[in-house]
């Protein structure tokens, strides 16, 4: 809502006038926040009011005239150069940018030869003042019944020696959006007195008769309705000094002017937030003003000239049967008040709020007037409203206003006393407030109190709409007495904190960080291409994502089911940044539809949100000098395997290829398994995957479902070993599709007590080895936990075991 | 002269062993060069033995004498040995301090990844608030129009949400557009007293330098009996103080949410400048040189949203508050463009 300063303060009786500055933080500490303060007249300094006193051709050139103006009445003239074609008859004034003045466009003037004749600065014309469209209309010339003395800064004359203020109204208060609710905030925070504009409209009535009747067929979507006729109306552009003022208003509140009659329901509006319509009174026929819901399907024809498709839900106000405005919204096109209009049907009505809300959401039409129905406009106001804009409506058109107003208005609102306890406001507050401080506070919002001792009887004003309980009371208390008062103080601790379930997805961030990748937070929606990208079978969970009706752009469509997509993403944006070695992972959440996939289905329920962890590496690890080693499967795997262990502690994590996992490399794809779940992924991210996303280097990856990792309680000590122990090595011809984890497994099946630990030393492949061959070395640790082994006993162990891999393997010992 | 006898002879060599040692191992300066000498001399086919070799044929009275003076030439030489060891042993440790590396060569990098900042400044802001008693809570992301908006006096159509603009999934689903539906589910399953915190994602329809669509909240929620507002911004001052390790004051305006009544915002004096408004002899470019910054909402607990989840605002009065961790991180440690949080460009993740 923006505010001008001038306008505000009309509406205020103040003791002592406050700065803009004061004002603007009286408002904000009461809650009206304001958040820009603009000086509408800063652009240019140095431009004053001027009287032409003679005026004669250029002697040099057709287009110039010489200009003589004076700034003080019997002062001495100065001579002007001035290139525009409407330079006016002496005794008109214009606006002189004198010798220094500085512009908008950052030129300061001085003296200049124009075609020989020396011009002491310019006469402005309003693009070059930073005010119009921008189009060169000529200089500006004021009315002959400007009030502005000669020698004012130009700034008065154009009605922008003012300020703006953005205010921003909080939701609740319709009764903000407009400069008279501004201005009860200012009084009640300043101690103030609100001064309503004139409505009388004794002077301007005449005639009898004309009006329409009114129904209401819905009370509900429209409390009040009120329209009054002023005819003799002449439409015209701003004529009058007061016509002008209102169009000069207007245009700094951000509304363009249109015509005498259109701007009056616009200032009115801005004035006391209560939006007003003006229709062309000869264009309605039926002599009754219905107020009655659309028929489904009904087509009507707004100012803006679209044609809308209506719905019962939306309200329009008929003349007769046929439609002339959606109301509170926007007018029809065919009542519209043009410059042959000569009578003003002027509507001021009461909406409700859902009503307009919904209908202007449909519709996707938010016009001033909807904005404020939105936000509650207190039929209390309309018929004030109406008076006023009547009053001006006939000033500034010359019109006369046709006496009474038609009106229907069957439940006039009723505002209840509300019960305040002050018990309850100190409880509430924490500050210490008495029935005085209370009673002051409320007074001063107008409010009236009745009551003393600890209970009061609050009746808020009508325009209070978001005024109904107790409590909203005692905010008002608050806001009066300032926030400021209430000291801070600490709740009590009454029960000891319950223990806190432990966050899965912290645990294994803080061990991935410590294992040496970055965090990455990433959207939590993607482009369903980029999640395709992975490849995933369409059949599984994963491969259906939940999207979102209405996302901001497609990259953003669907939900995320697997963190890679985005990882890879980042990826590429690093690679692009000439970034070429990159370990990041993030654990985060993933939203899978609930029960059975079917990706067609709306979601009408909570979707799962699994915890996973995935990580990304491309390029080199560290290396302290020159270039690293490449990361390779083994990174991503140790990186699977750290996140698994921080939750899992040292539970058996066994490894397999993988035959499943769509987005990595078939050959360099694994699976890990907890408990004979598998519970993570890893490998090569597959190279048409990575190109669809833009990476051209090799990428591995890991995916824990973290949801599946079991979690260990804490680690408990096992013993330290006393006695020594010892190692023995084999050395095994296998074929090389033979798997490392089928040794171990061949190993520990083998069940011998003593073995300790068991290492590979070597993978070795080699064509010498044979076809197909290759040749590992492992050793294998032998301890017991009460002796030390005898050479006999660690040799017995570790022949059972070769004897065993032998046999089961099959391999040959080398 | 008489001639020496065989056993004066026998001594006669073996006195000279001695010296001869000596002058064997005198230039050797390897170990391994000085143990072949002690063999040459004490080894079982040694001088030492070879010379004793003669020794069954001496008379049996002069034996004694003649294998003491042996053993003593054995001694000579193995103390002999031992020292000469030892003197390398402390020339080696000599020579060994005289190595010496660059130092200035850069160190071998150790495996080092970051938390990312967001999720540092949550754990800490987790943290501050645990020392005052206020633990956890969670809440799905993908929420009920109900949860998210109905329970929290947000019907639909109210202007309100326009505040809030809102990711859909279905007419019911929406993305949550703020942690405070987490107050509800805390609410609708724990009866009070309740101290919680929610931090989480939540989702807005804005894209802007200080707008995300996903960003992170952190929520706070206190019911219990006889709170107050003044316990509301104890709890706010307590958490700023100890975030920003500043003695900063904070300000509630009012202002309006639906859910809570009375409803501020929470300004704190600026982080940057000290709340002076100026910084670097110009003005804060953080605060605008007010001297204030802007850090969140809160209030009461609004009875209607009491009436929602069946507590009785009569008994019970509560605050909840929200802030944004990004806003939070932005304050303290200058980050410029909500962007960077979600990009994964490791030359930001690194930098923390």
């Amino acid at each position: 809502m923006k505010v001008l300063w001038s306008w505000l303060l009309e509406l205020c009786d103040l003791d002592k006038v406050p700065t803009v500055e004061e004002g603007a933080k009286a408002l904000t500490r009461a809650g009206l926040e304001i958040e820009g303060l603009t000086n509408l007249g800063a652009g240019f300094t140095g431009v004053v009011v001027a009287e032409v006193v003679a005026k004669r051709p250029h002697p040099d050139s057709t287009k110039l005239s010489l200009v003589e103006v004076i700034t003080e009445r019997g002062g001495a003239a100065t001579q002007v150069v001035c290139g525009a074609s409407n330079v006016p008859a002496p005794g008109r004034r214009v606006l002189w940018a004198q010798v220094g003045a500085t512009l908008p466009n950052g030129m300061t003037l001085a003296p200049k030869p124009v075609k020989g004749i020396v011009s002491p600065g310019m006469l402005c014309a309003e693009d070059e003042l930073g005010l119009g469209a921008g189009a060169h209309g000529g200089i500006v010339v004021l009315a002959e019944d400007d009030p502005t003395p000669l020698g004012a800064p130009a700034q008065r004359a154009l009605g922008i020696d003012d300020w703006l203020l953005e205010v921003n109204a909080p939701a609740n208060r319709g009764d903000v959006l407009g400069h008279l609710g501004v201005a009860r905030e200012l009084c009640a925070a300043l101690r103030g007195r609100l001064v309503l504009p004139d409505a009388e409209l004794t002077e301007v009535t005449s005639g009898e008769g004309g009006l329409p009747g009114v129904v209401i067929v819905d009370v509900f979507a429209c409390p009040r309705y009120t329209a009054r006729v002023i005819d003799g109306v002449t439409v015209s552009e701003q004529s009058s000094a007061l016509a002008r003022r209102i169009a000069q208003r207007l245009r700094a509140v951000g509304v363009r002017p249109i015509s005498n009659v259109v701007d009056v329901t616009n200032y009115v509006m801005f004035e006391l937030g209560t939006p007003l319509h003006a229709f062309d009174a000869d264009t309605l026929t039926a002599g009754e003003i219905r107020v009655a819901p659309a028929a489904d399907g009904e087509q009507f024809t707004t100012l803006d000239k679209v044609v809308r498709t209506l719905v019962p839900g939306d309200m329009l106000i008929r003349d007769g049967a046929r439609g002339i405005a959606l109301a509170g919204v926007m007018g029809g096109l065919d009542t519209e008040v043009t410059s042959a209009t000569t009578r003003v049907l002027l509507e001021a009505a009461s909406f409700e709020a859902k009503t307009v809300r919904r209908t202007a959401r449909r519709l996707g039409l938010h016009s001033e007037a909807s904005h404020r129905f939105e936000r509650t406009v207190d039929p209390e106001l309309v018929a004030f409203a109406s008076a006023r804009a009547a009053r001006l409506l006939a000033q500034v058109t010359g019109g006369t206003v046709r006496p009474g107003r038609a009106e229907t208005y069957p439940a006039p609102r009723a505002v209840a006393p509300i019960t305040v306890r002050l018990a309850r406001v100190r409880m509430l507050t924490g500050v210490a407030l008495d029935a005085a401080a209370c009673r002051d506070a409320v007074e001063r919002l107008g409010f009236t109190v009745t009551g003393s001792g600890e209970l009061l009887q609050v009746t808020p004003l009508s325009v209070r709409t978001d005024v109904a309980r107790e409590v909203d009371v005692i905010e008002e208390i608050l806001r009066m007495v300032g926030y400021e008062q209430v000291v801070s103080t600490l709740p009590a601790l009454r029960q000891p904190p319950g223990s806190l379930p432990l966050d899965r997805g912290d645990v294994v961030r803080k061990a991935l960080a410590g294992a040496g990748a970055h965090e990455a937070l990433t959207y939590a929606f993607q482009s369903a291409e980029r999640l395709a990208a992975l490849g995933l079978p369409a059949t599984e969970r994963r491969a259906q994502p939940i999207a979102v009706r209405n996302p901001m752009s497609a990259e953003q469509g669907v939900m995320r089911t697997s963190l890679l997509p985005n990882l890879l993403a980042a990826v590429a944006r690093n690679l692009s940044h000439g970034r070429a070695d990159v370990a990041i992972f993030e654990a985060g959440t993933v939203f899978l539809r609930r029960g059975e996939a079917v990706s067609e289905r709306p979601l009408h329920e909570l979707a799962d949100e699994p915890t996973w962890a995935a990580g990304v590496l491309a390029g080199r690890r560290p290396a302290q000098l020159g270039p690293g080693t490449p990361y390779d499967a083994f990174d991503a795997k140790a990186l699977a395997e750290v996140a698994i262990r921080a939750l899992a502690g040292d539970a058996a994590i066994t490894a397999r290829a993988s035959h499943g996992a769509a987005y990595l490399h078939p050959g360099v794809a694994g699976e890990l398994l907890v408990g004979g779940t598998v519970v993570a992924w890893f490998g090569e991210v597959h190279p048409q995957v990575r190109k669809r996303l833009g990476i051209d280097a090799a990428v591995f990856a890991f995916d824990v479902d973290l949801s599946k990792v079991p979690v260990a309680g804490p680690a408990q000590m096992r013993p330290i070993a006393k006695f020594p122990g010892t190692t023995r090595d084999v050395s095994l011809l296998l074929d090389a599709a033979v798997p490392a984890a089928r040794v171990t497994e061949v190993i520990d099946r083998t069940n011998q007590p003593l073995v300790n630990g068991v290492r590979l030393l070597e993978d070795y492949r080699d064509a010498k080895l044979g076809d197909g061959k290759k040749s590992m070395l492992w050793s294998i640790a032998y301890r017991a936990a009460d002796r030390t082994l005898t050479d006999a006993e660690v040799d017995g162990a570790h022949e059972a075991i070769v004897t065993s891999l032998l046999e089961n393997l099959p391999a040959a010992r080398r | 002269m008489s001639e020496l006898n065989q056993t004066d002879l026998t001594i006669q060599q073996l006195d000279l062993f001695e010296s001869e040692f000596s002058s064997v191992i005198a230039p050797l300066a390897d170990e391994q060069a000085i143990r072949a000498a002690q063999a040459q001399f004490l080894g079982k086919k040694g001088k030492l033995a070879d010379a004793m070799k003669v020794l069954g044929k001496l008379p049996p009275g002069d034996r004694p004498r003649v294998g003491a003076v042996a053993n003593r030439i054995k001694a000579t030489i193995e103390n002999e040995v031992a020292r000469r060891l030892g003197e390398l042993v402390e020339v080696a440790a000599q020579a060994d301090l005289l190595r010496s590396v660059d130092v200035t060569l850069p160190a071998r990098p150790m495996p080092a990844g970051r938390l990312h900042l967001l999720s540092q400044v949550r754990l800490e802001m987790v943290q501050l608030f645990a020392e005052i008693g206020f633990v956890v809570a969670e809440g799905p992301q993908i929420e009920t129009d109900w949860h998210n908006f109905e329970a929290l006096a947000l019907p639909k159509d109210h202007p309100a949400r326009d505040m809030q603009d809102t990711f859909y999934i279905s007419e019911e689903i929406v993305l949550r557009t703020h942690t405070s539906p987490v107050q509800v589910r805390t609410m609708l399953t724990q009866p009070p007293p309740i101290r919680i915190v929610a931090p989480g994602f939540v989702y807005r329809r804005d894209d802007d330098l200080t707008h995300s669509p996903m960003f992170t909240q952190i929520e706070g929620l206190a019911v219990d009996v006889g709170l107050s507002f003044a316990d509301l911004k104890g709890t706010l001052l307590h958490f700023v103080k100890r975030f920003f390790q500043k003695d900063l004051a904070i300000r509630l305006r009012p202002s309006y949410f639906p859910f809570v009544e009375p409803g501020a915002e929470v300004d704190m004096q600026c982080s940057f400048c000290g709340g002076s408004g100026r910084a670097n002899g110009a003005g804060c470019r953080l605060c605008k040189g007010s001297g204030w910054v802007e850090i969140g909402g809160c209030g009461m607990v609004d009875p209607d949203v009491f009436a929602h989840v069946q507590i009785d605002a009569e008994q019970y009065t509560g605050f909840a508050f929200g802030m944004g961790i990004e806003r939070m991180a932005m304050l303290r440690h200058d980050v410029n463009d909500i962007k960077f949080y979600y990009e994964g460009d490791v030359r930001f993740l690194e930098q923390f």
